[in-house]
């Protein structure tokens, strides 16, 4: 099939991607600016997907996040970037980025949740509390 | 009804934590072809945002465009676009019906008034005062005019309301035409196809929903961010194009071996659509990689473009010369045709729409 082999082309958009990494991550080490680019939006083959991938490689720390399908997010040999993958339900990918960042918003708990988790927390253990004798 | 909590707050009262949200904006940033750092903006004004009212009305059409809109395949993710909205009026997917429903179509206009998007899919009667198609007793007609009033914007789903589609094919014996024919205080958004994506109808409302605006929009008034490019532009088998390699028929060797389908009638050069890219299905396949030509779905007229298995060539100006050409001089022809196409179809809606006034 035609798809196929095109598909196990390499097409010269891994260097390219990763050129632009260097950049960014330049800037995040001397401003702290972040950056981020969009893997989905850019006419990469698996096989350019697979080289960027082999290039970043693994680094320390990985995540996954259960919420509305699955999200994994690993950062890369590179410190401060980080490849980050959601999918919806059935594992289909809905968008891939890599972010050069301290790290990834979306592992940072939001401030509106953690005020919503205080005020449960809290109510959760007044209810349990021992009645004064 | 509109709700006075934010979507933030409401997020929050169901137990969907930001992160879901920040995962969707991600997720529409780039269906969206917005810079993937817009996704956190996005995410916080979407979360201090109330719900955005719409009221959908089906006319002259088959439901198809719901059904795509509802049977998205990541319903976990895709989802989240009915938190974002207040559906008020949709008389597929309501449980009210009859007067119930009626009366709730009154409130919702009376809450939102100024402020709801009208949503039509299906095309508008209009011979003999529009009575052939009619619910609770008032006709299509009747409804748009009376329902738009009170609107913000119009979305136009599906080919039949967004060009006349089936309904107003030769000899369109219900007069029927496109909603902009009748409506033109108000900005009215096409977003066509037998059924559009409905990433793209998801996306087209998301954006109004988190920057309070339209996005911008191309000479037929489709957001340009999904109707940008043409099938042939982003389609896989360009390359096979580009060498003259063609598909004579449906089971020869060029077929077989993936080859462009141009010549069995393939309508991706004139059609402007992101199926190539977003594809359908859970982003499987779409209609050429399953080995079929586009049909043009989201173009005006493709209903009535003399045959969906003759070469664009064939048709366009009606100069059979070029025929067999194309195999000898791929690009020069498919740029000729391409542009010939565009002109007929230019003419064709000003044609089909003479008292148009296009709005911005």
């Amino acid at each position: 099939m035609h798809s196929e082999s095109h598909a196990q082309q390499r097409t010269g958009m891994a260097q390219s991607v990763l050129h632009e990494i260097a950049l960014a991550l330049a800037q995040l080490a001397e401003t702290g600016a972040p950056n981020a680019i969009d893997l989905r939006s850019l006419p990469m083959t698996e096989a350019d997907r697979s080289e960027l991938q082999e290039a970043l490689g693994r680094g320390e720390v990985s995540a996954t996040l259960d919420m509305a399908g699955k999200s994994d997010i690993w950062e890369t040999r590179h410190a401060g970037v980080w490849w980050v993958r959601h999918s919806g339900s059935g594992d289909r990918i809905a968008s891939e980025t890599i972010e050069i960042a301290a790290i990834p918003d979306i592992l940072m708990a939001h401030r509106d949740d953690i005020r919503a988790a205080a005020a449960r927390l809290s109510a959760e253990l007044a209810a349990a509390a021992p009645e004064p004798v | 009804m509109s709700e006075p909590m934010t979507i933030g707050e409401l997020l929050t009262a169901r137990g969907i934590s930001r992160r879901s949200l920040l995962k969707y904006t991600a997720y529409l940033a780039s269906t969206l072809a917005l810079p993937p750092m817009a996704s956190r903006a996005m995410a916080e004004a979407l979360a201090s945002t109330r719900r955005q009212s719409v009221i959908w009305l089906s006319f002259q059409e088959c439901t198809g465009c719901i059904e795509s809109l509802t049977r998205t395949m990541t319903p976990t993710l895709e989802d989240l676009i009915f938190d974002m909205i207040s559906l008020d009026y949709q008389e597929a997917l309501q449980a009210a019906s009859g007067e119930a429903a009626e009366e709730a179509l009154a409130k919702a206009i009376e809450d939102n008034k100024g402020k709801f998007v009208l949503v039509v899919d299906g095309s508008v009667s209009t011979r003999d005062g529009g009575v052939y198609s009619t619910a609770a007793g008032k006709t299509n007609l009747e409804v748009l005019k009376e329902v738009s009033a009170h609107a913000a914007a119009v979305l136009s789903v599906g080919t039949c309301a967004a060009f006349g589609g089936i309904p107003m094919a030769q000899p369109n014996p219900t007069g029927a035409v496109p909603v902009s024919d009748i409506v033109t205080h108000i900005p009215v958004v096409n977003i066509p196809g037998c059924p559009p994506i409905p990433e793209v109808m998801a996306g087209t409302v998301a954006y109004f929903v988190t920057f309070g605006k339209l996005p911008e929009l191309d000479h037929l008034n489709r957001p340009k961010m999904y109707f940008g490019d043409s099938i042939h532009d982003r389609c896989y088998r360009r390359p096979f194009y580009d060498k003259g390699l063609f598909a004579k028929s449906f089971d020869d060797e060029g077929a077989r071996n993936g080859w462009c389908l141009y010549e069995v009638g393939c309508k991706g050069p004139v059609t402007y659509n992101a199926c190539a890219t977003l594809k359908w299905n859970a982003g499987v396949s779409f209609p050429i990689q399953s080995g079929h030509g586009c049909l043009g779905c989201s173009e005006p007229n493709f209903w009535d473009q003399g045959g969906f298995y003759k070469p664009l060539s064939s048709w366009a100006m009606g100069n059979r010369a070029l025929i067999g050409g194309a195999a000898a001089v791929g690009v020069a022809v498919g740029a000729l045709s391409a542009a010939m196409a565009r002109q007929q179809r230019n003419a064709a809606v000003a044609t089909a729409t003479p008292a148009k006034e296009k709005q911005p």
